[in-house]
């Protein structure tokens, strides 16, 4: 699936962006199958905005976005719950987890939907990110850090073309980052997918084969 | 497979309606079945009613469907006789009037008719004779029959003259009372016309009629008579038979008025009753409605409200790639079981309602059937319908509104 952007900005941005050189507002870019694109994003250029707009939250924009042959705007809503279920898997910033259901069922309801992973595999992921002993906390009662790695775990229990990123590592420590970059880079590989990183400062949490200022 | 879709479905449950409050619910569903009820319980009225005028069920008690009909003798027209005939047009439209399935004239007598019972007694009177079509007779005795061979003329009276006889003037007279076996056995002499050209029948009394307020002779007999001694080929009827669908039909009863008809007005007692039906049936009907109403807004309200309680987990839902229409069907497959249960129960209500009142009736000698008819079903099916539709659209608009 290939993600062609053109000349996209978001309305409350427009005049501040007018005043610089974006690498992506306002450009005509193609982001081809496979790729692993970092996005480098100061605070207040509007990296979630960006994200949310690809992933189809956000219809304050003027340009048009391609996923293939579908369209935003304009897209149905029921053809934008297919692309987020089959084609494009997000990390949120804000890791919107459901506060009232527990860590396991938290990935459940996600992992239902498409069936793609297996509950073994699910427990191996929790394991392999130190979450085992949390499975059956409840999402509110989690730090940051292990909300965090249940927001990793599942935005990787679909299938997917590209996996967006929104500083999906801001709350780890080096040894988790690891452990989660390697988590994503396997899934993502398995997949054959592309992904698209957005994050403050510069990092080489994977073998990007582009950088972009936003 | 089947268990992945019960653990989807509590999680989804668990997001969706866990802060709901039962409360409300049994409330709006109370009111839905209630107002179920009502609206079955208006149309059974309004059916039963109409079973027992123009069903198939044998309902004889109710008196018969068949009116004679003669026009109003008033002070206008009481010294013109031509006036209270029956033209043919007159016929025709009548024919045609609404709930009038059959017409037929009672031809009565242009000559002279006498009476004499056996001689001996010295009992003689001037009388009357009508003849009606055969097909408007409730009674056809074996030998209804006559030819202008035939000396003996067979005779059908009114139930109502010996009736007038037996308990009016036999009581008050000392005179004894007549079986109608015994009058049956009677014979006497029919001596029609006058003077030379007259003819004397022997004629007998074949049966009674409960129908016909008259003395009926085969219409062979009265039309021959009519030829030969009051010279008329054909006189105009007094007096019209008709066969009526349901006699306490609004249009039908204002078509009689509207031509200054009358009618034997006992036969219309069902047009009041009717009157009240309606009152009771359009009164039930409408409080029906308003509770339907109520109930399907307070339910609907609910299903809003649980939707905007859940709105975090439905956005968030959504966010993870559950699509809307997957959802609203979530949510539909919740609610709608809730609803088919209450109109099941409103139609169990029906059906115990209905066996109860064919039980009851039955005390009247009247026939109900056993079971709800179609128009009532009919009328759980529409209003089911329609809750459901609302709902549904509730729903998506619920849903739609989030994302």
């Amino acid at each position: 699936m290939q993600l062609s952007l053109r000349q996209i900005v978001p309305t409350p941005l427009r005049d501040k962006i007018n005043a610089y050189n974006s690498g992506i507002w306002q450009q005509n870019i193609d982001l081809y199958k496979g790729e692993r694109i970092f996005i480098q994003a100061p605070s207040g250029t509007g990296k979630t905005t960006f994200i949310h707009t690809l992933y189809g939250l956000r219809t304050d924009f003027e340009g048009i976005i391609y996923w293939d042959a579908y369209k935003l705007p304009g897209m149905s809503v029921e053809d934008i719950s297919k692309l987020r279920a089959m084609y494009v898997s997000v990390i949120f910033q804000d890791l919107r987890l459901f506060p009232e259901l527990t860590t396991w069922e938290n990935l459940e309801i996600k992992r239902h939907l498409t069936g793609t992973a297996s509950q073994d595999e699910v427990e191996t992921w929790l394991a392999r990110l130190g979450m085992k002993d949390k499975r059956d906390s409840l999402a509110a009662t989690l730090s940051y850090g292990e909300q965090q790695r249940v927001a990793i775990i599942r935005a990787l229990l679909q299938p997917f073309e590209w996996l967006l990123m929104d500083e999906p590592f801001s709350h780890l420590d080096h040894a988790n980052i690891e452990k989660a970059a390697a988590l994503v880079s396997e899934v993502v590989q398995q997949n054959g997918a592309g992904m698209i990183m957005a994050d403050l400062d510069d990092n080489e949490y994977f073998p990007y084969t582009r950088k972009l200022w936003l | 497979m089947a268990v992945k879709q019960r653990q989807k479905k509590r999680l989804l449950r668990k997001l969706l309606l866990s802060s709901r409050s039962n409360s409300r619910l049994w409330a709006a569903l109370l009111a839905l079945c209630i107002g179920t009820s009502l609206l079955l319980l208006s149309v059974m009225i309004w059916w039963n009613f109409q079973q027992l005028l123009e069903g198939k069920q044998d309902n004889d008690s109710l008196g018969s469907t068949f009116l004679t009909i003669s026009k109003k003798v008033t002070d206008e027209n009481m010294a013109k006789p031509k006036m209270t005939l029956f033209t043919d047009a007159d016929i025709d439209a009548l024919d045609h009037a609404p709930q009038v399935r059959d017409v037929g004239a009672l031809t009565s007598n242009r000559f002279p008719v006498y009476a004499t019972l056996n001689a001996s007694f010295g009992f003689a009177t001037e009388m009357f004779l009508e003849a009606v079509p055969d097909r408007f007779m409730d009674k056809k005795p074996e030998d209804w029959y006559w030819q202008p061979s035939s000396p003996e003329v067979p005779i059908i009276l009114s139930s109502e003259f010996l009736n007038l006889y037996n308990y009016g003037f036999a009581l008050s007279k000392g005179l004894p009372q007549l079986s109608e076996s015994s009058i049956e056995s009677l014979a006497f002499d029919l001596k029609v016309g006058a003077g030379e050209n007259s003819q004397t029948y022997r004629a007998h009394v074949a049966g009674f009629s409960d129908r016909i307020t008259s003395v009926l002779v085969p219409q062979s007999f009265i039309d021959y008579c009519n030829k030969v001694y009051a010279n008329e080929s054909y006189t105009p009827p007094s007096r019209l038979i008709a066969r009526v669908a349901d006699p306490s039909d609004k249009a039908f009863i204002q078509y009689l008025q509207s031509n200054n008809y009358t009618t034997n007005s006992e036969q219309l007692r069902w047009s009041r009753l009717r009157g009240v039906v309606e009152v009771v049936s359009s009164a039930t009907g409408l409080l029906a409605i308003l509770l339907l109403g109520i109930g399907a807004l307070v339910f609907i309200l609910f299903i809003e409200l649980t939707i905007a309680r859940a709105q975090h987990s439905l956005s968030l839902l959504l966010q993870i790639g559950y699509s809307p229409r997957y959802l609203g069907r979530f949510m539909m497959q919740h609610f709608f079981p809730l609803l088919l249960f209450t109109a099941a129960l409103s139609m169990a209500i029906a059906v115990l309602v209905q066996m109860a009142a064919a039980d009851w009736i039955k005390q009247l000698h009247l026939n109900l059937p056993q079971w709800p008819g179609l128009p009532v079903w009919g009328a759980l099916a529409v209003s089911t319908v329609i809750l459901l539709v609302l709902v549904s659209r509730s729903i998506i608009r619920a849903i739609g509104r989030t994302t």
